[in-house]
């Protein structure tokens, strides 16, 4: 009898080793765990009260057992907090804000000298039609939502520094509580209208061969010279890739991901996402300044055309010749029919 | 005046989880808010360790250093408060600190609406009036204005978590720490709960088997 059990103590023993060992390696990550849990054990015996090897887990950042229930709840320290706040607090805020007023300064120190780019030509009266109802409600509504994420990003970054010191602490607690949920809830349009942006503008913001033209004589803007172009020049294309494309991808997306938390993101992504939605918005709006300069007090007539939809043909000359005559000549003054011929 | 400081004995620790309870029921902590909680290391293994976390009252706290509306400030015992009329629930200080401490009673919801931050005050109340039912309900009792410590740590069964003046708690932690030694008979419950003459008699009956 007793043997009989102890047969089948052993069997059953043998059983379960061969299950864990199934088990083990199928995970992993489980067995390292429990590699870890038997030198723990084994060093409790050689070398007690020594926890080094549990204190450096502390730091480590890992999430280890408990019982409440909460994002990371499970992490003891999480040390890329404070890489983050020297990011932010350090160079994003520094040379941000620098960049921020450089730029602006520039721009103005360049209209007092230059002035506004006016037409050489008289205006003849006649009208082209530059930019679609379409076009205009993407751009207004890319512009709108973007001057509102800028005054109250900007508010959030830079408020504690210069707002709270002239207006009081109260005062810029009750703007950023409006100005977080402008920033939050505009954002996600925002993301809508750079998406609908880059389909808009794609087509006719292709490099050309004429660009090369743009590109040598610096695009006119110091020379003041003629540089023919076809819909938009290599400066706005410019604008287009690296503002509208590329940053305005990069804000939209790490934007979304600081707007919707629920989705389960640890901190350390949203620490990163949101030192690239700093770094991408700031370098942004500087670009923003020389688009809104350009197309406000730079150019005259560059305004009219984004409001009202069209320009005069003195203007379409000057500014975009290779367009103009596309467009006199009957064809859709979209680059690729110009080439290939009119599709219109 | 002191500075006050949270020290938690993880050679005392027993994940019994009742200063997380005693913080939620002094404090009337909103839902889904832990201002403290108990975290465990190599749970289930000898040699398992846990400690109570909450706000660690830093001198230089990276909460205090990241929020865009200045909403932190630090009282004369080195208590780390804020103004929740002042927050506006970006989350930054969640980002930050290294401890987890700063929650949200909305947890991470959809467009940021975290609502107020909510985080240990060391029973010390907040920028309300002192006792008063505003502060209660905004950040819970101020038992240090009544001459109290914070009620986690006067809950402490195995007064594993010392809360007060950090040189009284680090000379209670010294004196543990003399007292413990070294070897096999350093930790646990023998070391914690037992006398000199039981620990003695334990290591004998031990050392008998072998």
């Amino acid at each position: 009898m007793k043997t009989f059990f102890m047969r089948r103590g052993s069997a059953l023993r043998l059983a379960l080793l061969c299950w864990m060992t199934a088990v083990l390696a199928a995970f992993a990550p489980v067995h390292a765990a429990a590699d870890a849990a038997a030198e723990q054990a084994a060093r409790q015996q050689s070398q007690p009260l020594n926890n080094a090897p549990v204190w450096r887990e502390v730091r480590s950042g890992q999430e280890h057992f408990t019982v409440t229930r909460g994002p990371e709840a499970g992490v003891l320290i999480q040390s890329e907090g404070n890489t983050w706040r020297q990011w932010r607090n350090g160079p994003i805020t520094q040379y941000g804000g620098v960049l921020l007023i450089v730029v602006p300064a520039a721009i103005l120190l360049f209209w007092l000298v230059k002035g506004t780019m006016k037409l050489h030509d008289k205006p003849t009266g006649r009208k082209m039609k530059r930019f679609s109802g379409f076009e205009r409600f993407v751009h207004w509504g890319t512009a709108i939502t973007f001057l509102l994420l800028a005054v109250t990003g900007l508010a959030i970054l830079f408020g504690k520094h210069v707002l709270a010191p002239i207006f009081g602490p109260a005062f810029l607690a009750g703007l950023l509580t409006v100005g977080k949920l402008i920033h939050n809830y505009v954002g996600p349009v925002f993301a809508g209208f750079i998406v609908l942006m880059i389909l808009a503008f794609l087509r006719d913001n292709v490099w050309q061969a004429c660009d090369a033209i743009w590109i040598k004589r610096a695009g006119g803007l110091l020379g003041g010279d003629h540089v023919p172009s076809s819909r938009f020049n290599f400066g706005e294309k410019t604008w287009f890739w690296l503002g509208v494309t590329f940053l305005g991808l990069t804000v939209a997306i790490s934007g979304l991901v600081l707007d919707f938390p629920n989705f389960g993101w640890t901190r350390a992504d949203m620490q990163l996402a949101n030192i690239v939605h700093a770094v991408g918005a700031i370098v942004l709006l500087a670009l923003a300044c020389g688009h809104i300069y350009m197309g406000t007090i730079g150019v005259e007539g560059a305004y009219q055309s984004m409001k009202t939809g069209y320009v005069d043909e003195t203007w379409a000359k000057e500014h975009h010749e290779y367009w103009y005559h596309d467009v006199k000549a009957g064809k859709s003054g979209h680059p690729q029919d110009s080439v290939t011929g009119a599709r219109t | 005046m002191g500075r006050m400081k949270f020290l938690c004995d993880a050679e005392r620790c027993i994940e019994c989880n009742g200063c997380v309870t005693a913080c939620k029921n002094e404090n009337e902590v909103p839902w889904g808010v832990n201002r403290r909680r108990v975290v465990t290391m190599n749970d289930g293994v000898p040699g398992e360790r846990s400690i109570s976390v909450a706000c660690m009252h830093c001198s230089d706290a990276p909460c205090m250093a990241v929020c865009p509306t200045n909403c932190f400030y630090k009282t004369e015992e080195g208590v780390v408060l804020h103004d929740k009329d002042l927050c506006i629930g970006c989350g930054y200080c969640f980002f930050a600190c290294p401890f987890g401490a700063p929650q949200f009673p909305n947890g991470p919801a959809a467009f940021g609406d975290r609502g107020k931050m909510d985080k240990c005050t060391f029973c010390a109340g907040g920028p309300e009036e002192t006792g008063s039912k505003a502060e209660y309900e905004k950040y819970g009792s101020n038992r240090i204005a009544e001459g109290k410590l914070p009620a986690c740590a006067e809950m402490c069964s195995t007064k594993a978590l010392l809360a007060g003046d950090s040189s009284t708690v680090s000379d209670i932690f010294r004196d543990r720490v003399l007292r413990r030694g070294k070897g096999l008979e350093a930790w646990g419950w023998m070391t914690a709960y037992g006398s000199g003459d039981q620990q003695r008699e334990q290591k004998r009956e031990r050392e008998g088997q072998k």
